[in-house]
């Protein structure tokens, strides 16, 4: 065949379709050891089986914490939906950290992968990217209601308009070792057992583990705290509303935490150090995904029997915790291929129960309907690591304690800033390591908010 | 046939001629390079400029025009104004330490001894190593329980156990990690400018100097150090252009942190830019570095030229 | 004679110290590079010698480290190449033919590092996926640096030329050479150091790049160095240390072995090696 697309180019995009069934070979033998995805197989018949691929799709997401994960998606989910499909598809990954740049610079040179994937929904690029109503309608039409937590997040209630689609979130518990806060007589029910706790638990050199440093990990699990108190970015009406008694007492009551229980390292953190610091076996709580969990028990650490999963303590406000990450994708408007990509979205969430067991549970479907709470706590019982059943809890969590960010707003392009900014960290962490009084700190990171608020109001995007 | 040849041996002769002339000659050598600069610095930099007068968000090239307003915004923003003091904290400190250091190596190994090679494979190293690793690296070497300078500090009983420093994580010992990091690994390169630089003195000065009577300590201040002046201007320049708009050791060891502490502005410029979306607010921090290193630039060549012996 | 104990205390005093404390980092990233991944958060096993290979192995076998490595030497030697044609013409114009426009000119050339590749790389991002249509191919990263290097190649070739005698090329143009032949046939041979200089510092500021390596690239099969260690070798979570300690340290030895070869031939250049 003379065909041009059939040389196997170093550096193309595309596979030859012999290095495409090689990787499918290969791939099919990782599905079989790995076991996660072999009783699942793609519903229906691969139509375009052994035969060269006629169109394209290209997607760009992050290397997922669970590699599993990646293993499922790139060598059984994508291989055999781009037979069934008739499309090449072509899969990247690259690191969650280096997500941003990539979407600045596809913006900037109006080129680039079709499907964009990000740990967070992008709403400050709402313009650049079609409106993916049709797409939510259409899985809706097939598996049922978009989740409330991935519609505020994804979704304009000013210009109307669903900037992403989130095919799964990942709820946040907390990870503590019960030999430890067993030893002393406490759990983590409330945040003032934990307060309470803290000291002890650091006598015994095993700190409580919360970082306030400018990270993912930090922002979410402050902000997690902040609503228990009922302190909040802004309000149902997307106006700021960070100045309030209750920041003010959270603040000061993390940093009581901080100065009686924990270690000033948690100021230079980066996303892998709360979990390195439990996986070091010094961190008595973290806040954190369950990858804080499936590690150690991948690598047979000693305590990983003792690893509990709950969900965030009871503040004076309530429970209230944000989901760890939400995994959104978007159809820039300059994509090449939006049919493709729009079957894509709408066949992986339709079938996300797959997706949600090939991730060890650390994926939820965003579209509830494709794998009911109820099933996922059934898989979760069945899950064989010590203690049994720990990981039905996730269930509860994703059920009721689970909240987009900016809550009880929605997630729009002012709170993405916020949130890019690191100011909430910066806003707890100036009052731990004694800089200023939490007044203070609040009043200027106010301000800050504020003037982000009123540039993104002006624009009419809140 | 005689006339044909006539007329294309006369034309070779013009051809000749016109490249014989010097202005011509040395339009047509230096024109690639201009023209390449102009093409991917130029037109980029008018982009950015332009940029850095508008609200354009979220990787789009265009946007509303606002005027000043992103400067003026970038001044009074407390981040910002912490930033263009820790960028002066990094550029100037980690250069003078380079300075110093490199300026001492160097004449370290001007003459042969035995291991030269070998101590000099060590010296380079730091530079020949990618920098973007070699960042990573330091990560390690910085990590709150594994820091194997820490292990070291403990057991030579320095610190205790429980008060090992937090490198990374409360801001003076953060700046100076990054300062360490970043004058670690330009030392070899100006090391080998001032090699270079020392090699050239013509062996006739030192004579002459040996002649006078100028010695050692006296024969470094007065002959010597002068003379070496334009190199070490050459290699502080560089040094200071390549330190201020470089990101990459701040970006990864501390990303700007804790709560904005190492914050400098190629830094602070990608946060607000890309990871914030906010590109015209981005592109006037960005810029902002390009009067006052201009300045200093010049300000340095000036000094140079008047202080140049020969 | 100078070459007293005097001064050869002097300089192993100052360059053994130097040279242990510029070297540790890397001493240490070999330590950990052979260690079992499972014991390098252990603080009883620091110093702990169970030496496995199982780090390299990995590099070699489960990431496209080797891909990576041959991109970046493409990348490396094209970028030299397009330098030194770029450069050589232009350092020599500058530093013989154009006096005070010369020296102007060498100011103008510090005036282009003035500008951060933090923002530059979006508009350079439009030029590369919509005029030069080179997404993510090594090529366009081969376009995009030399707008880099050429400035400093063209500075330290001007420096170098500088330092060979008006005198040789009037010799040959009154033995009838054209300008241009006097350029080739002798002024280019005696600059051979030059010309290693140059490539080894351009070398040393490609392989150092990251910007751009970043945004230009996306496939991991077209990754260079800089940018697929912290892609592939950082899960997110977990850090592969003893991977990434051995990633470092490939590259880091040859270059520096390399570089330490050519440094005496770059130095000879500056001692006025025109006089034979």
């Amino acid at each position: 065949m003379s065909d041009v697309k059939d040389e196997p180019r170093e550096e193309g995009r595309r596979l030859s379709r012999r290095e495409l069934l090689k990787k499918a070979g290969a791939g099919a033998a990782a599905a079989g050891a790995a076991g996660a995805a072999a009783p699942f197989s793609f519903a229906g018949p691969m139509r375009f089986k052994n035969r060269f691929l006629k169109g394209d799709l290209s997607i760009i997401q992050w290397v997922h914490f669970v590699p599993a994960y990646d293993d499922w998606f790139d060598n059984t989910w994508v291989k055999q939906w781009g037979e069934k499909n008739d499309v090449q598809v072509n899969v990247e990954h690259i690191n969650n950290t280096l997500l941003d740049t990539r979407a600045a610079a596809e913006v900037a040179a109006q080129s680039g992968h079709d499907l964009f994937f990000n740990l967070h929904p992008m709403a400050s690029y709402e313009d650049q990217v079609i409106n993916h109503a049709p797409i939510i309608k259409e899985i809706e039409r097939k598996v049922g209601k978009y989740g409330p937590l991935a519609k505020a997040s994804t979704y304009n209630p000013k210009t109307k308009k669903y900037f992403a689609v989130s095919d799964n979130y990942v709820p946040d518990p907390v990870v503590w070792r019960h030999d430890l806060w067993n030893g002393i007589g406490e759990a983590p029910f409330t945040w003032d057992h934990v307060r309470k706790a803290a000291p002890k638990l650091k006598a015994i050199g095993h700190p409580i583990g919360i970082g306030q440093s400018q990270e993912l990990d930090s922002n979410m699990a402050l902000l997690a705290f902040m609503m228990c108190f009922g302190s909040f970015v802004q309000s149902d009406a997307n106006r700021p509303t960070l100045n309030s008694k209750n920041t003010i007492q959270a603040v000061n009551f993390m940093a009581d935490i901080y100065k009686n229980g924990e270690d000033p390292a948690i100021f230079g953190w980066n996303p892998a150090s709360n979990n390195n610091y439990l996986y070091a076996g010094t961190a008595s709580m973290i806040l954190n995904a369950i990858s804080a969990t499936r590690t150690p028990e991948a690598q047979n650490l000693p305590f990983s029997k003792d690893l509990w999963i709950w969900p965030i303590p009871h503040g004076p406000h309530g429970r209230l915790g944000l989901e760890h990450v939400m995994g959104c994708y978007n159809i820039w408007k300059f994509s090449q291929n939006k049919e493709n990509a729009q079957q894509f979205l709408v066949d992986l969430c339709v079938n996300y129960k797959q997706a949600t067991m090939a991730s060890q549970l650390y994926n939820f479907p965003s579209f509830p309907g494709a794998f009911p709470f109820k099933q996922i706590r059934k898989a979760a019982a069945a899950d064989k690591n010590k203690p049994n059943g720990k990981y039905t809890i996730l269930t509860t969590i994703a059920e009721k304690y689970t909240h987009n960010i900016g809550y009880p707003g929605t997630t729009n392009a002012a709170m993405d800033e916020v949130f890019s900014k690191y100011l909430i960290p910066q806003m707890f962490a100036q009052v731990s390591q004694g800089k200023m009084s939490a007044a203070d700190s609040v009043k200027s990171i106010n301000s800050q908010v504020k003037d982000i608020y009123a540039k993104w109001r002006a624009r009419g995007k809140i | 046939m005689s006339a044909v040849a006539a007329v294309g041996r006369s034309r070779r002769t013009r051809l000749r001629y016109i490249t014989e002339r010097r202005g011509f000659l040395a339009t047509l050598l230096i024109s690639p390079a201009v023209l390449f600069i102009l093409a991917l610095v130029g037109v980029p930099l008018v982009l950015a400029v332009y940029l850095s007068f508008t609200d354009a968000q979220a990787g789009s090239l265009t946007g509303k025009w606002v005027g000043l307003a992103n400067f003026r915004h970038a001044v009074h923003d407390p981040i910002f104004r912490g930033a263009l003091w820790h960028t002066f904290l990094f550029t100037v400190i980690s250069q003078v330490v380079v300075i110093l250091c490199a300026g001492l190596i160097a004449h370290a190994f001007i003459r042969k001894f035995r291991g030269r090679w070998a101590l000099r494979f060590f010296i380079l190293l730091p530079w020949a190593a990618p920098i973007a690793l070699t960042a990573i690296g330091f990560l390690w070497f910085y990590d709150p329980q594994a820091s194997i300078f820490n292990w070291f500090l403990i057991k030579l009983h320095i610190v205790s156990a429980s008060h090992v420093p937090n490198w990374l994580g409360t801001p003076k010992a953060a700046m100076s990690s990054i300062i360490t990091v970043q004058a670690w690994r330009t030392i070899p390169f100006a090391v080998v400018i001032f090699l270079a630089g020392i090699s050239s003195i013509p062996q006739e000065v030192d004579d002459a100097a040996a002649i006078d009577g100028a010695t050692g300590l006296r024969k470094f201040w007065y002959v010597s150090l002068p003379l070496q002046l334009p190199i070490a201007m050459v290699a502080i320049l560089f040094g200071i252009v390549f330190t201020a708009t470089d990101m990459i050791v701040p970006f990864i060891l501390t990303n700007g942190g804790p709560f904005n502490s190492t914050q400098v502005l190629t830094t602070y410029a990608f946060q607000t830019g890309i990871n914030a979306g906010n590109i015209g607010e981005g592109a006037a921090v960005a810029l902002f570095m390009l009067p006052v290193l201009a300045l200093v630039v010049i300000g340095m060549l000036v000094f140079a030229r008047r202080a140049e012996v020969t | 004679m100078k070459s007293g104990w005097r001064y050869n205390a002097f300089s192993y005093g100052v360059a053994i110290p130097f040279a242990i404390v510029l070297a540790f980092p890397f001493f240490w990233m070999a330590v950990t590079s052979f260690k079992p991944e499972a014991q390098v958060y252990d603080p009883t096993k620091v110093w702990s010698f169970h030496p496995t290979l199982a780090n390299y192995g990995f590099l070699f076998h489960h990431t496209d480290y080797l891909r990576w490595i041959r991109n970046s030497c493409f990348v490396g030697l094209m970028v030299v190449l397009i330098t030194l044609l770029v450069a050589l013409p232009a350092g020599y114009a500058l530093a013989r033919l154009s006096g005070r426009v010369g020296r102007s000119m060498g100011v103008g050339i510090f005036l282009t590092y003035l500008v951060p590749p933090t923002l530059l790389f979006l508009p350079l991002s439009r030029v590369i996926a919509q005029y030069l249509h080179l997404s993510d191919r090594l090529w366009a990263l081969i376009v995009v640096y030399p707008s880099f290097t050429i400035p400093f190649a063209i500075w330290l070739l001007m420096g170098f030329f500088k330092t060979i005698p008006q005198e040789l090329e009037d010799a040959a143009l009154i033995d009838g050479c054209s300008r241009l032949g006097s350029l080739v046939r002798i002024v280019f041979p005696i600059s051979i150091p030059g010309i290693l200089t140059v490539v080894i510092f351009t070398f040393s500021l490609v392989v150092n790049e990251f910007v751009y390596a970043i945004t230009f690239i996306s496939s991991s099969t077209n990754r260079t160095l800089t940018v697929g260690v912290p892609t592939d070798l950082i899960r997110g979570d977990l850090f592969n240390w003893p991977g990434i300690m051995a990633a470092i340290l490939i590259p880091s030895i040859p270059l520096a072995l390399v570089y330490n070869a050519f440094l005496n031939r770059f130095i000879a250049g500056f001692t006025g090696g025109a006089f034979r």
